[in-house]
């Protein structure tokens, strides 16, 4: 049952990263957009993404809920530590379903507009910035993980974990993984004229997520971080990588052509790759501190826990799964499905 | 070398000097930012699972009638309903994640225990979510009928949801489903921590506070338009929808609060005495009504004492003997005054709208009170009371458990993150959530102005 729980955690994880990774790259798409277009991706990300955003938020809260019942030491570990990083996500959070919220509710359309397309682009960059910042900080090895918290300063304990090269650009490197989704998604929902936009935002993106990635293994390699080192020493992690390496050539002939369907499932397949090469490197020691690496399967709860919150993921995913996948389809979400 | 470490010397000021200046508040400070989140987010979830319901009775008239009020009607609730799921929504995740964060040692224990309501609380939400993407998107696109019960399916899924949080909440009053020995939690059994035994009661008394609470506000709010003369045969309309949830969940009330207090009598004798300010064990003990409590004297002086009937209400005995505060060690008392005060306003509020409710069914057949301004008035002035009883009804739950976070097992002040400095937590908390409530009350001014001024079909 373990392993079935952690099938789910996986699974929720993925599709946290790409559901709402896409819903956040909406906002940094329109962040980094002419004034026109900026006005396009806003009526198109509304059509697309409307019936579904909420749902695709919902991830991190089974995310979360996986976490505390079933790895209780392990979510312990973030909750304590990561504590700063995690709250700025919240606001991060807050701020973005709010800002949604208001600019398509609003009874009125007049100035107040701008505020709210301003609070959405903004915390749609930030967050996935501070989400990246707390998953690099699990792997920065800066974690210093202790019981006598008066030998420390607060800046070690608190701060420094996650305030520190490394995981400002994993921050940075996912923020770009994002927009690199809704770009590619948003070349097959756009208007026929408006489709050349796109096309060149997909491959701005697909160009940054690649730097980005280098620049991510370079310092990695040159201060000397064990994630990296060991990233670049396992040989399924680095088969996993070339292999969506390669994929960006298919990938940007299908964005040439505008093929969306065989464009959005390359992409999705590339993030998912990149994500199962990070896990691979280190499974199951997902945190990795500066002296020691705590593995995921040995916080895992008793027996009992594990085996109750299975069959609750399980009777839950019965029910949710084909209904979700219903409200991608009523609303034409997966237009894949349709040809 | 690290080329983003910040050498500021602040931050290499030793962690011991941030704990002799924060360790005595940070407790307090968690504790304030928990009930400030929790205040608000009750309001924003009650109001996001209980006017699903409002809209569908609305929406079945229209499917009925095909009178285009009611369309209106539903489309205008439909907007309310989206903007409170999503707060709701959001403040939700602020408090999965606040628990975890401000509580780390409670959720390291706790969490596999009380995993399953929680666990069932995220399958609900999805299911929520999932229906209401299919009702708020779905007008003119899917058929009819099955448009409709998906916003049944909405209602449904928020009140489980409702009902499974609260599960827990009854789980940290009467801990069940493990044993605790030498400070270690063994036997987990999750299924009998869900069914622990203060769910039943709890869940009852939230379910119909909340259709209280959300029913009079709602109605308030539309009783205040016919007041001024605005769209009066839309809000009357509106207003009676609304207020009959209201009044007779109001009407129910007393006799799930009933159930609550024999409950408490045994499973938390010490809350009870805390409700009701009473420090001597003594048989045949009187209920207060109203009163200052003067915690060093142990006096509760300008109140109405109605003889034997505490032991009757807690124990169905007017002679049954009733636990004293001062059979209790001092450290396991909570805040006496706050509890009571809380008790006397939920409990008299709640009388108030039981009332207000029977005239309200009185109303129906005396029709010409509806014309009469004051009629309206009133209403109005009662929209925020039910909100009032509810927060009040949480803090005699919350508060009266202290210091326990887990009844009799963990104390709170166990439990707080080790972290320091939750007090600046706490104020940007304080910030953000009061910016969110102007926002979202000037959102909803702007939604009823613009229903008002529009033009009915």
């Amino acid at each position: 049952m373990l392993y079935v729980v952690l099938l789910f955690l996986m699974i929720s994880l993925l599709l946290y990263v790409i559901l709402a990774g896409a819903d956040f790259g909406a906002g940094i798409v329109e962040l980094f957009s002419t004034k026109k277009s900026q006005q396009i991706t806003k009526k198109t990300v509304y059509r697309v993404m409307g019936p579904v955003w909420e749902a695709n938020h919902i991830w991190i809260i089974i995310l979360v809920v996986i976490l505390w019942v079933g790895f209780p030491e392990f979510y312990n570990v973030l909750t304590v530590y990561l504590h700063i990083p995690l709250t700025l996500v919240l606001l991060g959070i807050t701020m973005r379903g709010v800002a949604f919220v208001f600019r398509h509710y609003d009874a009125y359309k007049d100035k107040s507009q701008i505020l709210y397309d301003w609070m959405f682009r903004i915390s749609s960059f930030l967050t996935p910035i501070f989400l990246g910042m707390t998953a690099g900080s699990m792997l920065s090895g800066e974690l210093i993980i202790t019981q006598d918290y008066e030998g420390f300063t607060f800046y070690e304990l608190f701060i420094k974990p996650w305030f520190n090269g490394f995981s400002i650009l994993i921050g940075l490197f996912f923020a770009s993984l994002c927009t690199f989704l809704t770009s590619i998604l948003l070349i097959g929902e756009a208007e026929g004229t408006d489709r050349p936009i796109y096309v060149k935002k997909s491959r701005n993106a697909t160009i940054a997520v690649i730097l980005l990635g280098f620049i991510v293994l370079s310092y990695g390699l040159i201060y000397n971080i064990v994630f990296v080192t060991e990233f670049l020493k396992n040989p399924y992690t680095i088969s996993l990588v070339l292999l969506s390496a390669v994929l960006i050539f298919p990938l940007l002939k299908s964005i040439k052509q505008a093929r969306k369907i065989i464009s959005r499932s390359l992409a999705g397949l590339q993030v998912v790759l990149i994500l199962i090469a990070a896990i691979v490197t280190h499974f199951p020691n997902l945190i990795i501190t500066s002296n020691s690496q705590i593995s995921i399967l040995e916080t895992a709860a008793v027996d009992e826990a594990i085996n109750v919150l299975g069959m609750s993921l399980i009777i839950g995913g019965l029910i949710i799964l084909p209904g979700l996948f219903h409200l991608f389809k009523s609303f034409k979400m997966i237009k894949v499905l349709e040809k | 070398m690290d080329p983003f470490s910040l050498k500021i010397s602040l931050y290499k000021v030793p962690l011991q000097y941030y704990f002799k200046s924060f360790l005595m508040d940070n407790l307090d400070a968690a504790r304030l930012q928990m009930a400030f989140t929790l205040i608000f987010h009750i309001i924003f979830a009650c109001i996001g699972m209980v006017m699903p319901f409002f809209m569908i009775v609305a929406h079945k008239k229209w499917l009925n009638t095909k009178n285009p009020i009611y369309l209106k009607l539903t489309k205008s609730w439909q907007k309310g309903v989206a903007i409170f799921f999503v707060i709701g929504a959001v403040s939700g995740t602020a408090l999965s994640f606040e628990l975890g964060l401000l509580w780390p040692e409670f959720m390291k224990h706790a969490g596999p225990i009380i995993g399953m309501p929680f666990s069932l609380e995220g399958a609900a939400f999805f299911v929520e979510a999932i229906a209401l993407g299919f009702y708020l998107y779905g007008w003119g696109k899917i058929p009819e009928k099955f448009h409709w019960f998906t916003g049944v399916i909405v209602g449904i899924a928020g009140v489980s949801s409702g009902i499974l949080v609260v599960s827990a909440n009854g789980w940290m009053n009467a801990p069940s489903g493990f044993d605790y020995i030498n400070g270690e939690f063994l036997n987990i059994d999750p299924i009998k921590a869900l069914l622990n035994p203060a769910w039943f009661t709890q869940a009852l008394h939230m379910v119909l506070a909340a259709f209280t609470a959300t029913g009079f506000a709602v109605a308030g709010v539309h009783a205040y338009q016919v007041y001024k003369k605005r769209q009066t045969d839309l809000h009357k309309k509106a207003f009676k929808i609304a207020i009959t949830f209201g009044a007779i969940a109001a009407i129910l009330q007393p006799i799930s609060g009933d159930l609550s207090a024999k409950d408490i009598a045994e499973r938390q004798p010490v809350k009870l005495a805390a409700m009701e300010a009473h420090y001597e064990t003594k048989k045949g003990v009187p209920l207060y009504i109203g009163g200052i409590v003067d915690a060093e004297k142990q006096e509760v002086s300008y109140k109405i004492e109605i003889p034997k009937a505490l032991s009757f209400l807690a124990f169905g005995d007017f002679d049954a003997e009733v636990k004293g505060l001062n059979d209790f060690p001092e450290d396991v008392r909570p805040n006496v005054a706050i509890v009571h005060y809380a008790f006397q306003t939920m409990v008299g509020i709640g009388t108030l709208l039981l009332v207000i409710g029977l005239l309200f069914f009185i109303s129906l057949k005396k029709k010409t009170w509806w014309d009469n301004t004051k009629f309206w008035l009133l209403f109005t002035l009662l929209a925020p009371m039910g909100f009032i009883a509810l927060e009040a009804g949480w803090i005699v739950t919350e508060v009266g458990r202290q210091p326990w976070i887990i009844h009799n097992i963990m104390k709170t002040k166990d439990a707080v993150t080790p972290m320091p400095g939750m007090i600046y937590s706490f104020y940007m908390y304080v910030t953000l959530y009061s910016i969110l409530t102007v926002a979202v009350t000037w959102l909803m001014i702007r939604q009823i102005k613009s229903l008002n001024n529009s033009k009915l079909a």
